[in-house]
């Protein structure tokens, strides 16, 4: 375990924070979008355990719009 | 001019309030930042990961910063540009498909702004999500790597930009021709899969547009021809007056077939 | 006067004619219907009054108009909107889109938007709103640039009853101060507004002229008998010998150049035995026009 302390986490945290920030826009609009293709909780699901590809997805894919 | 600005109000609006001016630059900052930061962490994982016989010694190439941008520019296109081809492909054809585009087709609007407002917009989202994902990249690369030219830098992502100008072109010229999901499987055949023959069998040629990102990443180095850079350059230029020439044409031919 | 004059207007898709040779006119500040069955060419020739669609032949034109779009306001059937733009955002788009100055094109929309009754939901997102909620805002930006011609397809068809009325309270009023062409297939609505009648029937125009002449022409005058039960009906039908159709207890008696007069109706009742609870003349409405007039050019 010795190595991953010395990762430098302050070099990564940024990757994290940014995922997080995608996966948290993407839940606000989910919440705020009137319809959209397939249950909603489904789209939580995948945008919360699918990671960046899951928020992206969603975006392309999830998004009912007129 | 006024209609214009109008119509370009309209589709930032669109871009804005469905995250696409979030969403799609953060994805870009994402695929920057992977590949400076894997490639430097790659051994500590190896070893933390485990599995290592002992006394393994692995050799990690030496990169350059110029290495790591391409690896980064290698994210942007694939990965990269499928993103901004499915966000923008059902930009003209969704309207039309959904009916939203009649109460637009029934005034007195010219189709040259109508399109050039999409193209614009989807330009900007472009860019913006290029240059945050480059910026992010070179962060990295500067702080692990070593730092870059900034001229050639910039030249590479000014480069780079044009390349992008050409896809949106292709991809918005498409969604006016085409029902999205055709519209989408030729920009992504003519884009994606060009770029997939030009890399196995471009040696062949030495002037094409599908090689221009590997020219604005030639840019950092000096070893390339200035000539077919030239060439390509412009070629790529005029393909993209072609493709909104070609998108103008087909918003207004395909204009009769929005849902009423 | 004149506003609108469409000659031998011909739409084909490859060998099928969808509208065909259409001719007609409308004068300024009158309310045109355009009746006739689903499939009669109605949205056909409405989008080609609106541009959207180009016709095979004839001509479209307006005193003194170069582009008819400037000065038509068109309301779909099932008018689509953006989802993320708000009702004032939306009218105020399309106002600027028609031409309407940039510095009044608020002002414009606002005044519109409360004119349609949507005075509450001007900075509501349009993804939010009813079916009726939506009519409004598609005649609010049809209107919002002040056309001379107003089109509208199928208004209330698709609404539920309280938002056909008050939609139709709202075109009613709209009538007053600017030239209407609608089209529609439900003939009350039609008979509620209207200065001049288009039929339409397999992209023909089979019959015009107002809801008046129309009547005249093809009205049958009949006399209503209610009588207190469908034997008693059905009795006097077969004892006397006049024209009649029986329904339950109601004999409907067809009078045939004049004859039977009422007069002469009544003096037979009286003499009868049986029970008789109301006689009427009746007109034909719409409807029966409409069923008479497709009905013939069936035949033809």
């Amino acid at each position: 375990m010795g190595e991953l302390q010395s990762i430098p986490w302050a070099l990564i945290a940024p990757l994290f924070i940014v995922q997080l920030i995608l996966m948290i826009i993407a839940l606000i609009d989910l919440s705020k979008i009137h319809a959209t293709n397939g249950p909603k909780w489904l789209w939580v699901i995948v945008i919360i355990f699918g990671n960046l590809l899951g928020s992206i997805v969603y975006f392309i894919a999830g998004r009912k719009q007129s | 001019m006024s209609q214009f600005s109008v119509l370009v109000q309209k589709e930032l609006r669109e871009s804005w309030r469905s995250f696409k001016l979030l969403w799609i630059p953060l994805v870009f900052i994402l695929l920057g930042v992977s590949d400076p930061l894997l490639n430097y962490f790659m051994m500590d994982i190896l070893k933390a990961v485990g599995g290592m016989p002992e006394g393994f010694e692995m050799v990690m190439p030496e990169f350059t910063p110029a290495d790591i941008l391409a690896a980064s520019t290698g994210q942007f296109q694939s990965v990269g540009l499928i993103v901004l081809i499915t966000a923008f492909v059902g930009s003209v054809s969704r309207e039309r498909q959904n009916g939203t585009a009649t109460l637009l087709y029934v005034r007195p609007i010219s189709y040259v702004s109508l399109f050039l407002s999409k193209w614009v917009v989807a330009v900007l989202v472009a860019i913006v999500s290029i240059v945050a994902g480059y910026a992010a990249s070179t962060y990295y690369t500067i702080i692990l790597y070593g730092t870059v030219e900034w001229d050639r830098f910039f030249a590479m992502v000014g480069t780079y930009i044009i390349w992008i100008c050409l896809v949106m072109a292709i991809t918005l010229a498409m969604s006016a021709s085409f029902k999205t999901v055709v519209a989408a499987t030729i920009t992504i055949i003519l884009v994606l899969v060009g770029l997939i023959i030009d890399s196995f069998i471009g040696s062949f040629w030495s002037v094409s547009p599908w090689k221009l990102a590997n020219f604005a990443l030639a840019l950092l180095s000096d070893y390339y021809d200035k000539t077919d850079f030239v060439i390509t350059l412009g070629l790529s230029i005029g393909l993209i007056v072609l493709f909104i020439i070609i998108g103008i044409v087909m918003s207004k031919r395909n204009a009769s077939t929005t849902k009423i | 006067m004149t506003l609108l004059t469409v000659t031998s207007l011909t739409k084909s898709f490859g060998t099928q004619t969808v509208v065909d040779n259409l001719s007609f006119s409308i004068e300024e500040h009158t309310s045109t219907a355009l009746i006739g069955p689903n499939g009669a060419g109605k949205t056909t020739t409405l989008s080609m009054l609106t541009g959207l669609l180009k016709q095979t032949s004839g001509s479209i034109s307006m005193e003194g108009i170069n582009d008819i779009r400037r000065v038509i306001g068109f309301l779909p059937q099932y008018p689509q909107f953006y989802s993320w733009l708000t009702a004032l955002e939306y009218t105020e788009m399309t106002a600027k889109l028609s031409g309407v100055e940039v510095k009044k094109a608020r002002m414009q929309s606002q005044k519109i938007l409360e004119y349609v009754g949507l005075g509450a939901a001007l900075h509501k997102k349009t993804a939010t709103f009813s079916g009726g909620m939506k009519q409004r805002l598609g005649i609010a930006q049809a209107l919002v640039h002040q056309p001379k011609l107003l089109l509208l397809d199928e208004p209330v068809s698709a609404l539920d009853p309280v938002g056909r009325r008050e939609i139709m309270n709202l075109l009613k009023e709209i009538q007053n101060e600017t030239t209407i062409l609608y089209s529609t297939h439900i003939l009350n609505d039609a008979e509620e507004m209207t200065d001049q009648l288009l039929f339409l029937r397999g992209g023909k125009l089979v019959e015009r002229g107002s809801l008046k002449e129309v009547r005249t022409r093809f009205d049958e005058p009949r006399i209503k008998i209610q009588f207190s039960s469908p034997s008693e009906a059905l009795q006097f039908t077969s004892q006397s010998e006049l024209p009649a159709t029986t329904e339950g207890s109601v004999v409907f008696v067809d009078i045939v150049l004049d004859q039977p007069t009422m007069q002469q109706l009544l003096n037979h009742l009286a003499n009868s035995p049986f029970t008789v609870e109301k006689v009427e003349r009746v007109t034909a409405s719409l409807e029966d026009i409409f069923m008479k007039v497709a009905l013939d050019h069936e035949s033809v």
